[in-house]
């Protein structure tokens, strides 16, 4: 089989380059990382200078999320005879002990780097990341929460802690988990894209115009999140066609509703152009639109 | 052995083409790590007998419960239903926990919305621990609706026609990176330049289905 190099003809500073980039934007394409990692490692391993440690780990991880325990075990052997008191190490062979579904094991492993650094947050995440491997839902909620009133900074915990919530079809706390994550990051048009979809399927006609406003200032942060667009589209519609809003509400939201159609429809026709693939979706989304507009009026 | 056995009362069976199984089992390959879902649908017009089940849409990657998406996505492939002489008979999904294989509230919610526009809706959910090479048997289970709760269906009234060839493509499409040609709904909200009817895979997988055995 030829190798990565070969296939795409690059040299190994390119490949990483691409692993720096893929480590920075925290991609989990654990199949490409291994890929390149691992010839990376086995054939420029001295090049990389101090690089090749976190690099080891990178590529460990994704190891183990391709079920590759060879190379796994490989990378962990090199990264504990460099570093052989680390927690960090330690960690890394918990997360091996998880792939393997050993859980106690695990745990333990955990647990003996929590009694000599009980401030560990990598190890606590780790073991609420074991409760919700095994469905555990309801515990790492509650683990969750406790490590949140100590960690109350954590972005990636509480926007876990959503989607917990968001599986466990508790919206109302989703909507709080995803409240603080707008208030800490309000320029972030995903957070308050996805706090719309959170308020819209909520119901009612209170959440549905929280969830049309917040449709609209994602779209305010990204003029281009489809989601956004269409999310709008339909929580104005719907307002326009309840029996309970007064007329200059109904106005207001069919306006809404049809500047979004607008968009939606320039969208798709700039989308079309060219292309003979998405022709299906396209006729679709305007006679959705179409029909939409006959119900509203 | 012949996989499709027959119940002698032919009521309740379900048929699933090759193409509607190799779509589901790609999309559930494409994200390993999450729960998918997506509609079955029928282009075929029979009604009472078997259910044939002959494409199938991806859906979603992501947020299952949440509603808008879901029901934008549903009145999309609804009216491109209408368009191409198809109907949404069913649903399937598959759990981002590999071991659980039993329905969500929002899959029976979604299932029993389109019981409301088809009586024999199926709802198939998609067993991740037999997903493996070494399993010869469809990693399937099917759930119908009686009295108006969803229960596990008899796995013999489940028809895959020529299930050793089915199997193969879509081992084959998998092993030779196909999977990744796939688009779901969130794909395509992603980028609206894809395909979430996915014309290109359909191709391919007539293209590899035997020209012997006619249609799929």
């Amino acid at each position: 089989m030829a190798s990565v190099s070969e296939m795409y003809d690059v040299g190994w500073e390119e490949m990483r380059d691409k692993l720096r980039k893929w480590r920075e934007d925290n991609y989990r394409n654990s199949e490409q990382i291994v890929d390149v990692g691992e010839e990376l490692l086995s054939e420029h391993a001295s090049k990389l200078g101090d690089d090749v440690w976190i690099i080891y780990e990178q590529v460990m991880i994704a190891a183990l999320d391709c079920s590759r325990d060879d190379l796994a075990l490989t990378c962990l052997h090199e990264l504990r005879k460099q570093f052989p008191d680390s927690h960090r190490v330690k960690r890394l062979s918990g997360m091996r002990l998880e792939a393997l579904e050993r859980y106690d094991e695990a745990n333990k492993h955990y647990d003996a780097i929590l009694q000599e650094d009980p401030t560990n947050t990598a190890a606590r995440k780790r073991k609420i990341s074991i409760l919700r491997a095994q469905g555990k839902n309801t515990e790492a909620i509650k683990e969750l929460n406790e490590y949140l009133e100590q960690f109350v900074g954590d972005q990636e915990a509480w926007h876990e802690l959503s989607d917990l919530y968001i599986n466990e079809h508790d919206y109302g706390k989703a909507a709080f988990c995803l409240e603080e994550l707008m208030m800490t990051n309000p320029h972030n048009h995903l957070y308050c894209e996805q706090y719309a979809e959170v308020k819209y399927t909520q119901g009612g006609l209170e959440n549905l115009e929280l969830s049309r406003k917040y449709f609209a200032q994602a779209l305010r942060l990204n003029n281009r999140n489809m989601r956004a667009l269409f999310g709008l589209y339909m929580s104005a519609s719907h307002i326009a066609a309840s029996p309970k809003v007064s007329a200059k509400v109904k106005k207001d939201n069919i306006k809404y509703a049809a500047w979004a159609a607008n968009q939606i429809n320039r969208a798709y026709k700039l989308a079309g152009r060219g292309t003979k693939e998405n022709k299906c979706s396209m006729k679709a989304v305007e006679e959705m639109l179409e029909s939409m507009q006959i119900t509203m009026s | 052995m012949l996989f499709h056995l027959r119940n002698l009362v032919s009521m309740g069976e379900v048929e699933l083409s090759c193409r509607a199984y190799v779509k589901m089992y790609l999309h559930a390959c494409l994200f390993p790590r999450c729960s998918i879902n997506g509609l079955l649908l029928s282009s075929s017009s029979s009604t009472g007998g078997a259910v044939c089940v002959t494409d199938c849409v991806p859906l979603l990657h992501s947020h299952l419960s949440l509603a808008p998406i879901t029901q934008l996505a549903l009145t999309q492939v609804d009216v491109w239903c209408s368009q191409t002489q198809q109907r949404i008979v069913g649903y399937y999904q598959a759990n981002a926990c590999a071991s659980d294989s039993s329905p969500t509230p929002c899959a029976l919610k979604i299932a029993d919305k389109i019981t409301e526009q088809f009586e024999s809706a199926v709802l198939l959910m998609l067993d991740g621990n037999k997903m493996s090479p070494d399993y010869r048997v469809p990693p399937i289970v099917m759930y119908e609706r009686k009295d108006s709760r969803w229960i596990l269906k008899d796995k013999h009234t489940i028809m895959l026609r020529q299930w050793e060839e089915t199997r193969a493509i879509a081992g084959q499409m998998l092993e030779s990176g196909d999977h990744l040609l796939l688009v779901d709904f969130d794909s395509h909200l992603d980028d609206i330049t894809k395909d979430w009817t996915n014309q290109k895979l359909n191709s391919k997988i007539e293209e590899l289905s035997s020209p012997v055995n006619g249609n799929i």
